[in-house]
């Protein structure tokens, strides 16, 4: 009873809502050399305020709009609580005449393929996903990490730092994304110290893993009681909770995506030894320099060491700290950029990356 | 008649007052973060009504809506609280997906028939441990539901990253992240959509409108629920026992063969709700799969007051609700957490709104039934009988 009211009410409401303009669906009209370039950019699970991936995008897009100024207009979305209505966010910017659109996260990666060809005027940047047989000439540009190998760094970082020999690992959940920093930080510690003990924990099943401080702080509270001195976390916004029981307990911790050195409170910086920085800023700000040159080319851009797109962060807060352990990283990284280190992916090259240290 | 015909009248007005109050606490929190709330109510109403393609969005939004509301229902007329159907449809999907992938050359109309099937056990599997649980140990179900919506996240996570990830996405080794998805479900086992059907009308829905036959299903579906509960036998006893389990027993209702039965009945549908973004839609079960369903359709249930019919219009509001939600993000941009705010105050003013018209329809009804003693030997008014439940 109640409900058919409900609806002869939503039918009524429907009779002003049509009253009141024209309609608004034309397409807009294509942009003019005069008028601003539009570039929009959906967020992943987590959204604006992780201070790590999320953050970190929205970082290349503030500087592009620095920059540019009145040349561009940016506007950016977080998708609803579980993330369902991505793609239908994403095709009202396009409908809206937007030039760029970004997707924050691989999860975009089959509704960016579905969109590319519905609009083929629309320019896509997709991170961290990867679409086959794209070309210079596609609408997209897959932009690509090599994140196992900025975990490396930090993972020989943390083993040369550890005074307990014992050092921890938080990842937000486990999928391949994230086993990479896991492979790839275990590795480079291995590779320092074979004998070092290493604990790893995962907080979740569901998207909400990447932003549960509070399961962050309990995971690490427990592998700092367990004897870890120093814990890396890919966890985005859930990775806060891991800085929180540093400071707790005394111990270090490592920050992600971003130089979360500059992010954290002033009481947690000491404890934050180095970040293991992913550029997705960069990654952002290069395309949409691109577009605005007139130089977008569609494809896969590769940031990997060589190209500063991983590494770990030197700041005015942990200089000191890294002081000692500066040259030796510089020493791995030169080794892996030339490809007499092959850091390892997955579980799987884990296990023979350690093997192959015993000889 | 008389009075029926006030009874809608205070009805309108009712949930007008209601929506009126939500309207004006959102402008309050839409005036708070500096926008015009008139521009911002035009324009979600324009964008919600006034573009062809939005009122195949509202009707695919609710259609998972409609399962879950019923789910939620049925459970609730016979009083038990099924907080699970957010695990059992999870689990749904997860089976329906695996028929989907995995048994290939079947032609369409037994494959598509035997991936619901599917589903449909899937959460009713999910249904039968907090039932068994219910009638064996006397566990409380919103515990025992809760708990197996962490355990159904985390066997779908164990299915869909580890078990059943797609190995087949040739990425070059080191660079970017793979889609944490199961294989796609074949095409023999994919729910068609309904652009054929609504063309026959001259209706032209865009193609990017995943509008399927579930939502046709969900209808016939909801109208199956009400006969159950109001023209059968058991129905009567789902009734009872909803009302009082004990002397429902003194009169001879098994009530725990009853308890069991409709939570399993209920969780076979919960088991549908996930299935037409899964065959409609998305095409593969991944970690990304539409979550909260099963906690929205505890509102859709309340909001229709546990009436089957009623499941069906509150789904449309709340597929009205998050198609607007779209567009002021999209094109008002009005933050999603804003636009959550903005949600909920309608969800909370229109669910007091409901329970002061019960209320007020409960003492006309007593007001009208000591009347009707008094005049003669009244007609019994099924309508009532309805009402006052």
């Amino acid at each position: 009873m109640l409900a058919l009211v409900l609806v002869l009410s939503l039918t009524l409401l429907a009779g002003c809502g049509s009253k009141d303009d024209a309609k608004q669906d034309a397409p807009a009209p294509a942009p003019t050399g005069e008028e601003p370039l539009k570039i929009g950019l959906v967020f992943d699970v987590g959204g604006r305020g992780d201070l790590s991936f999320n953050d970190m995008a929205y970082a290349g897009l503030e500087r592009a709009k620095l920059e540019y100024g009145d040349k561009i207009e940016i506007e950016y979305l977080e998708p609803a609580g579980s993330g369902d209505n991505r793609e239908e966010l994403m095709r009202l910017l396009a409908q809206q005449g937007y030039d760029l659109i970004f997707g924050v996260g691989f999860m975009f990666t089959e509704h960016i393929d579905k969109l590319s060809k519905e609009f083929p005027d629309v320019k896509f940047g997709l991170i961290d996903g990867y679409i086959p047989d794209l070309t210079a000439d596609s609408n997209v540009v897959s932009l690509l990490f090599t994140e196992h190998e900025g975990s490396f760094l930090v993972g020989a970082a943390a083993a040369l730092k550890s005074e307990n020999n014992s050092i921890g690992f938080i990842g937000g959940m486990q999928i391949p994304l994230i086993q990479k920093f896991e492979a790839g930080y275990m590795a480079g510690a291995y590779y320092v110290n074979p004998d070092i003990k290493i604990q790893s924990d995962y907080i979740g099943t569901t998207g909400d893993a990447f932003r549960d401080p509070v399961k962050g702080r309990e995971l690490a509270l427990s592998q700092y009681q367990r004897g870890a001195d120093i814990i890396y976390h890919a966890a985005g916004a859930s990775g806060t909770g891991l800085f929180e029981a540093a400071v707790q307990t005394g111990n270090l911790a490592i920050g992600v995506d971003a130089d979360q050195s500059l992010t954290v409170s002033e009481a947690q910086r000491s404890h934050v030894l180095t970040s293991m920085m992913k550029r997705v800023d960069v990654a952002v700000y290069n395309t949409i320099v691109d577009l605005v040159e007139g130089n977008f080319e569609g494809g896969y851009h590769m940031f990997g060491l060589a190209e500063e797109g991983v590494g770990y962060a030197v700041n005015d807060f942990n200089r000191e700290m890294m002081a000692d352990i500066v040259d030796e990283l510089e020493v791995i990284k030169g080794k892996i950029i030339d490809g007499e280190i092959v850091v390892p992916v997955d579980m799987e090259d884990l296990a023979e990356f350690k093997a192959s240290l015993g000889n | 008649m008389n009075y029926k015909y006030k009874d809608w009248l205070m009805q309108i007005a009712f949930t007008f007052g209601a929506i009126l109050f939500a309207m004006f606490i959102g402008s309050l929190v839409i005036m708070f973060i500096g926008k015009n709330p008139i521009t911002v109510y035009q324009s979600m109403l324009q964008f919600t009504f006034g573009r062809s393609d939005s009122i195949g969005a509202i009707l695919f939004k609710s259609t998972p809506l409609i399962f879950a509301g019923l789910a939620v229902a049925l459970s609730f007329r016979v009083g038990l609280f099924n907080i699970g159907a957010e695990g059992q449809y999870f689990i749904g999907a997860l089976a329906a997906s695996i028929v989907g992938f995995s048994l290939q050359g079947l032609p369409w109309f037994i494959h598509l028939p035997l991936v619901i099937l599917a589903g449909m056990a899937g959460g009713m599997l999910w249904a039968l441990i907090p039932a068994l649980l219910k009638v064996k140990r006397g566990a409380h179900e919103v515990i025992t539901t809760i708990m197996m919506n962490y355990i159904a996240y985390s066997v779908v996570h164990y299915f869909v990253a580890d078990l059943f990830l797609d190995k087949a996405q040739n990425l070059p080794k080191g660079y970017g992240s793979p889609m944490v998805r199961m294989p796609k479900i074949l095409e023999s086992a994919r729910m068609p959509t309904m652009h054929d059907f609504v063309g026959i009308f001259g209706v032209e829905m865009p193609r990017y409108i995943y509008l399927n036959w579930f939502f046709v299903i969900g209808i016939l579906l909801a109208i199956a629920v009400y006969i159950l509960i109001w023209k059968t036998p058991f129905g009567m006893e789902i009734r009872a026992v909803g009302q009082n389990p004990h002397a429902s027993e003194t009169v001879g209702i098994q009530s725990k063969k009853v308890y069991l039965k409709t939570f399993l009945i209920s969780g076979a549908i919960a088991g549908l709700i996930g299935l037409s973004d899964l065959l409609g839609y998305i095409g593969y079960m991944d970690t990304d799969f539409p979550r909260g369903y099963g906690f929205t359709g505890i509102a859709v249930a309340l909001l229709a007051n546990n009436n089957a019919l009623g499941v069906v219009l509150a789904a449309l509001l709340f597929g009205f609700l998050r198609r607007g939600a779209e567009g002021l993000q999209a094109i008002e941009q009005i933050p999603m957490d804003v636009v959550v705010i903005l949600e909920g105050v309608i969800i909370l003013s229109i669910v007091v709104a409901s329970q002061l018209m019960r209320r007020y329809f409960k003492t006309q009804e007593k007001k009208r039934e000591k009347e009707s003693q008094k005049t003669s030997a009244s007609d019994g008014d099924k309508e009532g009988l309805e009402n006052v439940e």
